[in-house]
Protein backbone atom coordinates (compact mmCIF):
# COMPACT_ATOMS: atom_id res chain seq x y z
CA UNK A 1 0.00 0.00 0.00
CA UNK A 2 2.80 2.34 1.04
CA UNK A 3 4.86 1.41 -2.01
CA UNK A 4 1.88 2.14 -4.26
CA UNK A 5 1.48 5.58 -2.69
CA UNK A 6 5.18 6.24 -3.09
CA UNK A 7 5.04 5.30 -6.82
CA UNK A 8 2.12 7.67 -7.30
CA UNK A 9 4.07 10.56 -5.72
CA UNK A 10 7.13 9.77 -7.87
CA UNK A 11 4.96 9.75 -11.04
CA UNK A 12 3.39 13.10 -10.17
CA UNK A 13 6.79 14.63 -9.44
CA UNK A 14 8.12 13.31 -12.76
CA UNK A 15 5.25 14.87 -14.69
CA UNK A 16 5.78 18.14 -12.80
CA UNK A 17 9.53 18.30 -13.58
CA UNK A 18 8.95 17.29 -17.17
CA UNK A 19 6.42 20.10 -17.61
CA UNK A 20 8.83 22.57 -15.99
CA UNK A 21 11.63 21.41 -18.33
CA UNK A 22 9.50 21.75 -21.47
CA UNK A 23 8.33 25.20 -20.38
CA UNK A 24 11.92 26.34 -19.71
CA UNK A 25 13.13 24.94 -23.01
CA UNK A 26 10.34 26.70 -24.92
CA UNK A 27 11.19 29.95 -23.19
CA UNK A 28 14.84 29.42 -24.11
CA UNK A 29 13.90 28.65 -27.68
CA UNK A 30 11.61 31.66 -28.05
CA UNK A 31 14.09 34.05 -26.55
CA UNK A 32 15.53 36.39 -29.16
CA UNK A 33 18.11 38.67 -27.66
CA UNK A 34 18.73 40.27 -31.10
CA UNK A 35 15.21 41.70 -31.09
CA UNK A 36 15.28 42.52 -27.40
CA UNK A 37 18.44 44.60 -27.79
CA UNK A 38 17.72 46.17 -31.17
CA UNK A 39 14.26 47.37 -30.23
CA UNK A 40 15.86 49.46 -27.52
CA UNK A 41 18.08 51.12 -30.12
CA UNK A 42 17.27 53.84 -32.67
CA UNK A 43 17.20 54.54 -36.41
CA UNK A 44 19.07 52.05 -38.62
CA UNK A 45 19.67 49.72 -35.67
CA UNK A 46 15.97 49.63 -34.81
CA UNK A 47 14.72 49.55 -38.42
CA UNK A 48 15.46 45.84 -39.06
CA UNK A 49 13.32 44.83 -36.06
CA UNK A 50 10.36 46.86 -37.32
CA UNK A 51 10.75 45.78 -40.94
CA UNK A 52 11.19 42.10 -40.09
CA UNK A 53 7.67 41.98 -38.61
CA UNK A 54 6.24 41.79 -42.14
CA UNK A 55 9.14 39.88 -43.68
CA UNK A 56 8.32 36.64 -45.49
CA UNK A 57 11.25 34.93 -43.74
CA UNK A 58 9.63 35.66 -40.39
CA UNK A 59 6.36 34.20 -41.68
CA UNK A 60 8.22 30.97 -42.47
CA UNK A 61 9.61 30.79 -38.94
CA UNK A 62 13.10 32.12 -39.64
CA UNK A 63 14.77 34.57 -37.30
CA UNK A 64 17.71 36.99 -37.31
CA UNK A 65 20.16 34.21 -36.46
CA UNK A 66 19.19 32.17 -39.53
CA UNK A 67 20.85 34.81 -41.70
CA UNK A 68 23.19 36.63 -39.34
CA UNK A 69 24.22 33.75 -37.11
CA UNK A 70 24.89 34.12 -33.38
CA UNK A 71 22.99 32.73 -30.43
CA UNK A 72 19.81 34.73 -29.75
CA UNK A 73 19.12 32.67 -26.64
CA UNK A 74 22.00 34.34 -24.83
CA UNK A 75 21.31 37.63 -23.09
CA UNK A 76 24.93 38.66 -22.88
CA UNK A 77 25.97 40.40 -26.10
CA UNK A 78 29.37 38.76 -26.14
CA UNK A 79 27.88 35.32 -25.70
CA UNK A 80 25.13 36.05 -28.25
CA UNK A 81 27.72 37.06 -30.82
CA UNK A 82 29.44 33.67 -30.68
CA UNK A 83 31.68 32.19 -33.35
CA UNK A 84 28.68 31.55 -35.66
CA UNK A 85 27.84 35.27 -35.72
CA UNK A 86 28.13 36.76 -39.22
CA UNK A 87 26.60 40.18 -38.64
CA UNK A 88 25.62 42.38 -41.59
CA UNK A 89 27.36 41.25 -44.76
CA UNK A 90 29.58 43.61 -46.70
CA UNK A 91 27.66 45.02 -49.65
CA UNK A 92 29.53 43.10 -52.32
CA UNK A 93 28.93 39.85 -50.45
CA UNK A 94 25.14 40.21 -50.30
CA UNK A 95 24.31 38.04 -53.36
CA UNK A 96 26.28 35.12 -51.96
CA UNK A 97 24.92 35.82 -48.48
CA UNK A 98 21.33 35.37 -49.71
CA UNK A 99 22.32 32.54 -52.02
CA UNK A 100 23.69 30.50 -49.13
CA UNK A 101 20.06 29.49 -48.60
CA UNK A 102 18.40 30.49 -51.89
CA UNK A 103 20.73 28.38 -54.02
CA UNK A 104 20.34 25.36 -51.78
CA UNK A 105 17.54 23.41 -53.45
CA UNK A 106 17.28 20.89 -50.63
CA UNK A 107 16.88 23.65 -48.04
CA UNK A 108 14.49 25.77 -50.15
CA UNK A 109 12.27 22.82 -51.02
CA UNK A 110 11.13 22.73 -47.38
CA UNK A 111 9.48 26.10 -47.78
CA UNK A 112 8.45 26.13 -51.44
CA UNK A 113 9.05 23.18 -53.76
CA UNK A 114 8.53 25.38 -56.83
CA UNK A 115 10.92 28.19 -55.92
CA UNK A 116 13.89 28.75 -58.24
CA UNK A 117 17.35 28.28 -56.84
CA UNK A 118 19.39 29.62 -59.76
CA UNK A 119 19.03 33.32 -59.02
CA UNK A 120 22.70 33.79 -58.15
CA UNK A 121 23.92 32.07 -61.32
CA UNK A 122 21.58 34.23 -63.39
CA UNK A 123 22.58 37.33 -61.44
CA UNK A 124 26.23 36.91 -62.43
CA UNK A 125 25.11 37.05 -66.09
CA UNK A 126 23.26 40.35 -65.54
CA UNK A 127 24.75 43.76 -66.15
CA UNK A 128 24.50 44.33 -62.39
CA UNK A 129 26.31 41.10 -61.60
CA UNK A 130 29.03 41.66 -64.19
CA UNK A 131 29.77 45.12 -62.79
CA UNK A 132 29.71 43.84 -59.22
CA UNK A 133 32.33 41.27 -60.14
CA UNK A 134 34.46 44.13 -61.39
CA UNK A 135 34.13 45.75 -57.97
CA UNK A 136 31.32 48.23 -58.62
CA UNK A 137 29.17 48.09 -55.50
CA UNK A 138 26.77 50.80 -56.71
CA UNK A 139 24.93 48.26 -58.83
CA UNK A 140 21.70 46.64 -57.77
CA UNK A 141 21.97 43.69 -55.40
CA UNK A 142 19.30 41.45 -53.89
CA UNK A 143 18.46 43.94 -51.14
CA UNK A 144 18.07 46.87 -53.56
CA UNK A 145 15.11 45.23 -55.28
CA UNK A 146 13.73 43.03 -52.50
CA UNK A 147 14.59 45.12 -49.39
CA UNK A 148 16.79 43.80 -46.62
CA UNK A 149 14.41 43.11 -43.76
CA UNK A 150 10.91 43.90 -45.02
CA UNK A 151 11.03 41.36 -47.82
CA UNK A 152 7.61 40.30 -49.05
CA UNK A 153 6.59 37.64 -51.54
CA UNK A 154 6.51 38.93 -55.13
CA UNK A 155 2.79 38.11 -55.14
CA UNK A 156 2.11 40.60 -52.34
CA UNK A 157 0.80 43.91 -53.75
CA UNK A 158 3.12 45.86 -51.43
CA UNK A 159 6.20 43.92 -52.44
CA UNK A 160 8.83 45.96 -54.29
CA UNK A 161 8.74 43.23 -56.94
CA UNK A 162 4.95 43.12 -57.41
CA UNK A 163 4.24 44.07 -61.07
CA UNK A 164 2.90 47.55 -60.46
CA UNK A 165 5.78 48.38 -58.07
CA UNK A 166 8.59 47.14 -60.30
CA UNK A 167 8.92 50.30 -62.46
CA UNK A 168 9.39 52.39 -59.30
CA UNK A 169 11.79 49.84 -57.85
CA UNK A 170 14.03 50.01 -60.93
CA UNK A 171 13.63 53.74 -61.32
CA UNK A 172 14.94 54.42 -57.82
CA UNK A 173 18.38 54.04 -59.38
CA UNK A 174 17.71 54.25 -63.11
CA UNK A 175 15.91 57.62 -62.97
CA UNK A 176 18.48 59.16 -60.68
CA UNK A 177 20.66 61.15 -63.09
CA UNK A 178 23.27 61.79 -60.44
CA UNK A 179 23.51 58.16 -59.39
CA UNK A 180 23.61 56.94 -62.98
CA UNK A 181 26.00 59.56 -64.39
CA UNK A 182 28.99 57.17 -64.42
CA UNK A 183 27.14 54.60 -66.51
CA UNK A 184 26.30 56.89 -69.43
CA UNK A 185 22.86 55.40 -70.06
CA UNK A 186 19.54 57.26 -70.36
CA UNK A 187 17.58 57.97 -67.21
CA UNK A 188 14.18 58.75 -68.72
CA UNK A 189 12.96 55.17 -69.12
CA UNK A 190 10.43 55.53 -66.30
CA UNK A 191 9.10 58.82 -67.72
CA UNK A 192 8.81 57.22 -71.14
CA UNK A 193 7.21 54.05 -69.78
CA UNK A 194 4.56 56.08 -67.92
CA UNK A 195 3.16 57.25 -71.30
CA UNK A 196 3.20 53.79 -72.85
CA UNK A 197 0.30 51.54 -73.70
CA UNK A 198 1.76 48.98 -71.31
CA UNK A 199 1.78 51.43 -68.39
CA UNK A 200 -1.79 52.41 -69.25
CA UNK A 201 -2.83 48.74 -69.12
CA UNK A 202 -0.99 48.21 -65.85
CA UNK A 203 -1.87 51.35 -63.93
CA UNK A 204 -5.24 52.34 -65.41
CA UNK A 205 -6.74 48.96 -66.22
CA UNK A 206 -4.88 47.19 -63.39
CA UNK A 207 -3.84 44.52 -65.88
CA UNK A 208 -1.06 42.64 -64.11
CA UNK A 209 -0.12 40.80 -67.30
CA UNK A 210 1.11 44.08 -68.85
CA UNK A 211 4.88 44.05 -69.17
CA UNK A 212 7.08 45.93 -66.74
CA UNK A 213 10.87 46.34 -66.75
CA UNK A 214 11.74 42.74 -65.85
CA UNK A 215 9.47 41.23 -68.50
CA UNK A 216 11.73 42.60 -71.24
CA UNK A 217 15.06 42.91 -69.44
CA UNK A 218 14.89 39.93 -67.14
CA UNK A 219 14.90 40.22 -63.37
CA UNK A 220 17.90 38.54 -61.75
CA UNK A 221 19.61 38.47 -65.14
CA UNK A 222 18.60 42.04 -66.04
CA UNK A 223 20.42 43.28 -69.09
CA UNK A 224 19.55 45.43 -72.12
CA UNK A 225 18.20 43.14 -74.86
CA UNK A 226 20.38 42.71 -77.92
CA UNK A 227 19.05 44.10 -81.20
CA UNK A 228 18.39 40.57 -82.43
CA UNK A 229 16.51 39.52 -79.33
CA UNK A 230 14.09 42.45 -79.04
CA UNK A 231 11.66 40.90 -81.50
CA UNK A 232 11.66 37.63 -79.59
CA UNK A 233 10.93 39.47 -76.37
CA UNK A 234 7.91 41.22 -77.91
CA UNK A 235 6.77 37.90 -79.39
CA UNK A 236 6.31 36.50 -75.91
CA UNK A 237 3.03 38.40 -75.85
CA UNK A 238 2.61 39.38 -79.52
CA UNK A 239 3.38 36.16 -81.39
CA UNK A 240 1.25 36.71 -84.49
CA UNK A 241 2.69 40.13 -85.35
CA UNK A 242 6.17 38.63 -85.04
CA UNK A 243 5.34 35.68 -87.27
CA UNK A 244 3.91 37.96 -89.94
CA UNK A 245 6.95 40.21 -89.78
CA UNK A 246 9.32 37.24 -90.09
CA UNK A 247 7.63 36.23 -93.33
CA UNK A 248 7.74 39.76 -94.71
CA UNK A 249 10.45 41.28 -96.91
CA UNK A 250 11.29 43.59 -94.01
CA UNK A 251 12.83 40.76 -91.98
CA UNK A 252 15.83 40.37 -94.29
CA UNK A 253 16.25 44.12 -94.73
CA UNK A 254 16.10 44.78 -90.98
CA UNK A 255 18.61 42.02 -90.29
CA UNK A 256 20.99 43.43 -92.88
CA UNK A 257 20.65 46.94 -91.50
CA UNK A 258 20.89 45.62 -87.92
CA UNK A 259 17.61 47.24 -87.01
CA UNK A 260 15.65 45.84 -84.10
CA UNK A 261 12.35 44.65 -85.53
CA UNK A 262 9.42 45.87 -83.40
CA UNK A 263 11.36 48.63 -81.68
CA UNK A 264 12.26 50.38 -84.94
CA UNK A 265 8.61 51.38 -85.51
CA UNK A 266 7.02 51.08 -82.06
CA UNK A 267 9.80 52.40 -79.84
CA UNK A 268 10.97 50.77 -76.63
CA UNK A 269 9.94 52.18 -73.28
CA UNK A 270 7.46 54.68 -74.71
CA UNK A 271 5.40 52.26 -76.78
CA UNK A 272 2.30 54.23 -77.62
CA UNK A 273 -0.99 52.59 -78.64
CA UNK A 274 -0.54 51.75 -82.32
CA UNK A 275 -2.63 53.89 -84.65
CA UNK A 276 -3.55 53.75 -88.32
CA UNK A 277 -1.54 56.96 -88.81
CA UNK A 278 1.62 54.92 -88.33
CA UNK A 279 0.90 53.34 -91.71
CA UNK A 280 1.15 54.92 -95.14
CA UNK A 281 2.98 58.05 -96.09
CA UNK A 282 1.46 60.69 -93.83
CA UNK A 283 3.34 62.84 -91.33
CA UNK A 284 3.07 60.31 -88.52
CA UNK A 285 3.76 57.30 -90.75
CA UNK A 286 6.73 55.20 -89.74
CA UNK A 287 7.20 53.86 -93.29
CA UNK A 288 8.62 57.19 -94.48
CA UNK A 289 11.48 56.90 -92.02
CA UNK A 290 13.16 54.52 -94.47
CA UNK A 291 11.27 54.58 -97.77
CA UNK A 292 11.86 57.34 -100.30
CA UNK A 293 8.85 58.87 -102.12
CA UNK A 294 8.19 57.26 -105.51
CA UNK A 295 9.89 54.05 -104.42
CA UNK A 296 7.82 50.87 -104.77
CA UNK A 297 7.58 50.17 -101.01
CA UNK A 298 6.48 53.79 -100.53
CA UNK A 299 3.68 53.25 -103.05
CA UNK A 300 2.69 49.98 -101.37
CA UNK A 301 2.55 51.69 -97.98
CA UNK A 302 0.35 54.37 -99.49
CA UNK A 303 -1.96 51.79 -101.09
CA UNK A 304 -2.26 49.80 -97.85
CA UNK A 305 -3.26 52.94 -95.98
CA UNK A 306 -5.79 53.92 -98.66
CA UNK A 307 -7.36 50.46 -98.61
CA UNK A 308 -7.49 50.41 -94.84
CA UNK A 309 -8.97 53.90 -94.62
CA UNK A 310 -11.64 53.05 -97.18
CA UNK A 311 -12.56 49.91 -95.27
CA UNK A 312 -12.76 51.81 -91.97
CA UNK A 313 -14.92 54.45 -93.64
CA UNK A 314 -17.34 51.78 -94.82
CA UNK A 315 -17.52 50.21 -91.36
CA UNK A 316 -18.14 53.59 -89.72
CA UNK A 317 -20.86 54.37 -92.29
CA UNK A 318 -22.57 51.03 -91.60
CA UNK A 319 -22.25 51.65 -87.84
CA UNK A 320 -23.82 55.07 -88.23
CA UNK A 321 -26.75 53.65 -90.23
CA UNK A 322 -27.41 51.02 -87.59
CA UNK A 323 -27.18 53.56 -84.81
CA UNK A 324 -29.69 55.84 -86.53
CA UNK A 325 -32.05 52.94 -87.20
CA UNK A 326 -31.69 51.69 -83.63
CA UNK A 327 -32.44 55.18 -82.33
CA UNK A 328 -35.56 55.30 -84.43
CA UNK A 329 -36.85 52.11 -82.87
CA UNK A 330 -36.12 49.61 -85.65
CA UNK A 331 -34.78 46.23 -84.56
CA UNK A 332 -31.20 45.92 -85.91
CA UNK A 333 -29.60 43.39 -83.57
CA UNK A 334 -28.86 40.97 -86.43
CA UNK A 335 -26.87 43.45 -88.57
CA UNK A 336 -25.18 44.74 -85.39
CA UNK A 337 -24.12 41.17 -84.69
CA UNK A 338 -22.81 40.91 -88.27
CA UNK A 339 -20.89 44.12 -87.78
CA UNK A 340 -18.85 42.49 -85.01
CA UNK A 341 -17.49 40.18 -87.72
CA UNK A 342 -16.49 43.18 -89.83
CA UNK A 343 -14.80 44.77 -86.82
CA UNK A 344 -12.95 41.52 -86.18
CA UNK A 345 -11.76 41.62 -89.79
CA UNK A 346 -10.55 45.19 -89.29
CA UNK A 347 -8.54 44.18 -86.22
CA UNK A 348 -7.19 41.20 -88.15
CA UNK A 349 -6.18 43.43 -91.05
CA UNK A 350 -4.44 45.91 -88.76
CA UNK A 351 -2.31 43.06 -87.47
CA UNK A 352 -1.87 41.71 -91.00
CA UNK A 353 -0.15 44.97 -91.94
CA UNK A 354 2.96 43.46 -90.27
CA UNK A 355 3.17 41.20 -93.34
CA UNK A 356 3.31 44.30 -95.60
CA UNK A 357 1.66 42.16 -98.25
CA UNK A 358 -0.72 44.34 -100.21
CA UNK A 359 -2.30 41.30 -101.83
CA UNK A 360 -3.08 39.53 -98.55
CA UNK A 361 -4.38 42.75 -97.02
CA UNK A 362 -6.59 43.50 -100.02
CA UNK A 363 -7.95 39.95 -99.97
CA UNK A 364 -8.91 40.16 -96.31
CA UNK A 365 -10.38 43.64 -96.73
CA UNK A 366 -12.52 42.38 -99.62
CA UNK A 367 -13.89 39.65 -97.32
CA UNK A 368 -14.71 42.26 -94.74
CA UNK A 369 -16.26 44.58 -97.30
CA UNK A 370 -18.78 41.89 -98.26
CA UNK A 371 -19.94 41.70 -94.65
CA UNK A 372 -20.01 45.49 -94.38
CA UNK A 373 -22.07 45.68 -97.60
CA UNK A 374 -24.65 43.33 -96.09
CA UNK A 375 -24.72 45.36 -92.90
CA UNK A 376 -25.03 48.61 -94.88
CA UNK A 377 -27.95 47.17 -96.88
CA UNK A 378 -29.62 46.04 -93.66
CA UNK A 379 -29.02 49.47 -92.13
CA UNK A 380 -30.44 51.28 -95.15
CA UNK A 381 -33.45 48.96 -95.18
CA UNK A 382 -33.96 49.64 -91.47
CA UNK A 383 -33.81 53.40 -92.11
CA UNK A 384 -36.31 53.08 -94.98
CA UNK A 385 -38.58 51.20 -92.62
CA UNK A 386 -38.16 53.92 -90.00
CA UNK A 387 -38.91 56.59 -92.62
CA UNK A 388 -42.02 54.72 -93.77
CA UNK A 389 -43.26 54.46 -90.18
CA UNK A 390 -42.55 58.15 -89.57
CA UNK A 391 -44.29 59.24 -92.77
CA UNK A 392 -47.28 57.08 -91.90
CA UNK A 393 -47.40 58.59 -88.44
CA UNK A 394 -47.17 62.15 -89.78
CA UNK A 395 -49.97 61.50 -92.30
CA UNK A 396 -52.14 59.84 -89.63
CA UNK A 397 -51.42 62.75 -87.26
CA UNK A 398 -52.39 65.28 -89.94
CA UNK A 399 -55.65 63.43 -90.60
CA UNK A 400 -56.44 63.31 -86.89
CA UNK A 401 -55.63 67.02 -86.63
CA UNK A 402 -57.84 67.89 -89.64
CA UNK A 403 -60.60 65.71 -88.24
CA UNK A 404 -60.36 67.55 -84.92
CA UNK A 405 -60.65 70.95 -86.70
CA UNK A 406 -63.57 69.67 -88.80
CA UNK A 407 -65.29 68.38 -85.69
CA UNK A 408 -64.67 71.65 -83.91
CA UNK A 409 -66.12 73.67 -86.83
CA UNK A 410 -69.09 71.30 -87.11
CA UNK A 411 -69.86 71.63 -83.42
CA UNK A 412 -69.58 75.41 -83.71
CA UNK A 413 -71.93 75.37 -86.71
CA UNK A 414 -74.45 73.23 -84.84
CA UNK A 415 -74.32 75.44 -81.75
CA UNK A 416 -74.82 78.57 -83.95
CA UNK A 417 -77.87 77.07 -85.68
CA UNK A 418 -79.46 75.81 -82.49
CA UNK A 419 -80.83 79.25 -81.20
CA UNK A 420 -82.62 80.03 -84.55
CA UNK A 421 -84.13 76.58 -84.78
CA UNK A 422 -85.59 76.74 -81.29
CA UNK A 423 -89.19 78.01 -81.05
CA UNK B 1 -64.08 84.21 -61.75
CA UNK B 2 -67.66 83.34 -62.66
CA UNK B 3 -68.91 79.84 -63.44
CA UNK B 4 -68.83 80.25 -67.30
CA UNK B 5 -65.23 81.48 -67.23
CA UNK B 6 -64.20 78.66 -64.95
CA UNK B 7 -65.73 76.06 -67.30
CA UNK B 8 -64.06 77.70 -70.35
CA UNK B 9 -60.70 77.73 -68.57
CA UNK B 10 -61.15 74.13 -67.44
CA UNK B 11 -62.10 72.92 -70.94
CA UNK B 12 -59.29 74.94 -72.61
CA UNK B 13 -56.71 73.54 -70.20
CA UNK B 14 -57.93 69.98 -70.77
CA UNK B 15 -57.79 70.47 -74.55
CA UNK B 16 -54.24 71.82 -74.36
CA UNK B 17 -53.24 68.87 -72.14
CA UNK B 18 -54.78 66.41 -74.61
CA UNK B 19 -52.94 68.01 -77.54
CA UNK B 20 -49.61 67.87 -75.67
CA UNK B 21 -50.23 64.27 -74.57
CA UNK B 22 -50.79 63.36 -78.20
CA UNK B 23 -48.04 65.42 -79.79
CA UNK B 24 -45.21 64.74 -77.31
CA UNK B 25 -44.88 60.98 -77.97
CA UNK B 26 -45.37 61.63 -81.70
CA UNK B 27 -42.50 64.14 -81.74
CA UNK B 28 -40.34 61.86 -79.59
CA UNK B 29 -40.96 59.07 -82.08
CA UNK B 30 -40.07 61.27 -85.05
CA UNK B 31 -37.05 62.84 -83.31
CA UNK B 32 -35.81 60.07 -81.02
CA UNK B 33 -33.04 60.43 -78.44
CA UNK B 34 -30.25 57.89 -77.99
CA UNK B 35 -31.47 54.85 -76.12
CA UNK B 36 -29.51 52.27 -74.21
CA UNK B 37 -29.45 48.73 -75.48
CA UNK B 38 -31.63 46.17 -73.72
CA UNK B 39 -29.56 43.87 -71.50
CA UNK B 40 -29.89 40.25 -72.59
CA UNK B 41 -29.26 37.71 -69.87
CA UNK B 42 -30.29 34.43 -71.47
CA UNK B 43 -30.42 33.11 -75.02
CA UNK B 44 -30.93 29.85 -76.84
CA UNK B 45 -27.45 29.03 -78.12
CA UNK B 46 -28.28 25.89 -80.10
CA UNK B 47 -30.63 22.96 -80.35
CA UNK B 48 -29.88 19.76 -78.50
CA UNK B 49 -27.83 17.43 -80.69
CA UNK B 50 -26.87 20.24 -83.06
CA UNK B 51 -23.19 20.13 -82.07
CA UNK B 52 -21.08 17.03 -82.50
CA UNK B 53 -18.39 16.44 -79.84
CA UNK B 54 -15.25 18.57 -80.30
CA UNK B 55 -17.09 21.22 -82.34
CA UNK B 56 -18.38 24.68 -81.62
CA UNK B 57 -20.89 27.25 -82.73
CA UNK B 58 -20.92 31.03 -82.64
CA UNK B 59 -24.29 32.21 -81.42
CA UNK B 60 -25.90 35.60 -81.01
CA UNK B 61 -26.03 36.88 -77.43
CA UNK B 62 -27.90 40.14 -77.87
CA UNK B 63 -25.77 41.92 -80.44
CA UNK B 64 -22.53 40.24 -79.33
CA UNK B 65 -21.13 36.87 -80.32
CA UNK B 66 -21.02 33.96 -77.90
CA UNK B 67 -19.31 30.63 -78.45
CA UNK B 68 -20.83 27.29 -77.50
CA UNK B 69 -18.41 24.38 -77.37
CA UNK B 70 -19.21 20.72 -77.17
CA UNK B 71 -15.91 19.39 -75.80
CA UNK B 72 -14.40 16.09 -76.90
CA UNK B 73 -15.85 14.65 -73.67
CA UNK B 74 -19.30 15.82 -74.72
CA UNK B 75 -19.47 18.61 -72.14
CA UNK B 76 -21.16 21.83 -73.18
CA UNK B 77 -19.42 25.08 -72.34
CA UNK B 78 -20.29 28.62 -73.38
CA UNK B 79 -18.33 31.86 -73.30
CA UNK B 80 -18.49 35.35 -74.66
CA UNK B 81 -16.74 35.06 -78.04
CA UNK B 82 -15.26 38.53 -77.63
CA UNK B 83 -11.51 38.38 -77.11
CA UNK B 84 -10.48 40.42 -74.07
CA UNK B 85 -7.54 41.86 -76.00
CA UNK B 86 -9.07 43.89 -78.83
CA UNK B 87 -12.61 42.41 -79.13
CA UNK B 88 -12.09 40.06 -82.09
CA UNK B 89 -14.37 37.05 -82.30
CA UNK B 90 -12.67 33.91 -80.99
CA UNK B 91 -12.93 30.42 -82.48
CA UNK B 92 -12.65 26.89 -81.13
CA UNK B 93 -9.58 25.01 -82.33
CA UNK B 94 -10.59 21.36 -82.27
CA UNK B 95 -7.14 19.86 -82.79
CA UNK B 96 -5.73 21.57 -79.69
CA UNK B 97 -8.97 21.68 -77.71
CA UNK B 98 -8.43 25.35 -76.97
CA UNK B 99 -10.06 28.66 -77.90
CA UNK B 100 -8.08 30.86 -80.25
CA UNK B 101 -8.35 34.49 -81.19
CA UNK B 102 -7.20 34.53 -84.82
CA UNK B 103 -6.41 38.26 -84.80
CA UNK B 104 -3.37 38.16 -82.49
CA UNK B 105 -3.13 34.45 -81.61
CA UNK B 106 -4.43 34.85 -78.08
CA UNK B 107 -5.25 31.43 -76.68
CA UNK B 108 -7.66 30.41 -73.92
CA UNK B 109 -8.33 27.09 -72.20
CA UNK B 110 -11.77 25.54 -71.94
CA UNK B 111 -12.38 27.41 -68.69
CA UNK B 112 -11.83 30.68 -70.53
CA UNK B 113 -8.44 31.34 -68.88
CA UNK B 114 -5.63 32.88 -70.90
CA UNK B 115 -2.96 30.38 -71.94
CA UNK B 116 -0.83 32.61 -74.14
CA UNK B 117 -0.77 35.75 -76.25
CA UNK B 118 -1.85 39.27 -75.46
CA UNK B 119 -5.35 38.86 -73.92
CA UNK B 120 -5.24 40.45 -70.48
CA UNK B 121 -8.23 38.67 -68.96
CA UNK B 122 -10.21 35.43 -69.23
CA UNK B 123 -13.23 35.11 -71.49
CA UNK B 124 -16.54 35.73 -69.76
CA UNK B 125 -18.07 32.30 -69.20
CA UNK B 126 -21.79 31.61 -69.34
CA UNK B 127 -23.96 29.06 -67.58
CA UNK B 128 -25.22 26.34 -69.89
CA UNK B 129 -28.42 24.44 -69.26
CA UNK B 130 -30.72 22.23 -71.28
CA UNK B 131 -34.29 23.41 -71.51
CA UNK B 132 -36.38 20.94 -73.49
CA UNK B 133 -34.81 20.81 -76.93
CA UNK B 134 -32.80 24.00 -76.39
CA UNK B 135 -29.29 24.59 -75.12
CA UNK B 136 -29.60 27.81 -73.16
CA UNK B 137 -26.65 30.07 -72.31
CA UNK B 138 -27.06 32.64 -69.56
CA UNK B 139 -24.93 35.26 -67.87
CA UNK B 140 -23.56 34.30 -64.47
CA UNK B 141 -24.58 36.17 -61.34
Amino acid sequence: MKARKMRKIINLLSIFFLAISIFSLSLYAQKNSCVECHQELEDELLAPVEAFKIDIHQQFGLSCADCHGGNPAEEDIDLAKDKTFKGAPQRFRIPEFCASCHSDSRYMRRFNPRIRVDQLDIYWTSKHGQLLKKGDTKVALCTDCHAAHGIQAATHPKSWTFPWNIPQTCSRCHSDTNYMKDYKIPTKQWDDYKDSVHAHALFEKKDLSAPVCNDCHGNHGATPPEVTSIAYICRQCHPSAGELFSQSPHKKAFDEMELSECEACHGNHKILPPSDEMLGTGEKAVCIQCHEPDSEPYQIASRIKEKLDAFIKKIRHAESLLEQADRQGVEVSEPKFMLTEANSTLIFVRNLTHSFSLMEIEEKIEEGKKVVAEVTNAGEAALREAKFRKTGLIIATCFIFLLSIALFLKIKQITKKTPNESP
Amino acid sequence: MNRRKFIDFFLGGSLAGTVIAFLYPTIRYILPTKQTEAVIKKVTAAKLGELAPNTSKIFKFGTSPGILINTSDGELRAFSAICTHLTCTVIYESDTGTILCPCHNGRFDLSGNVISGPPPAPLESYNVEISGEDIVASKKG
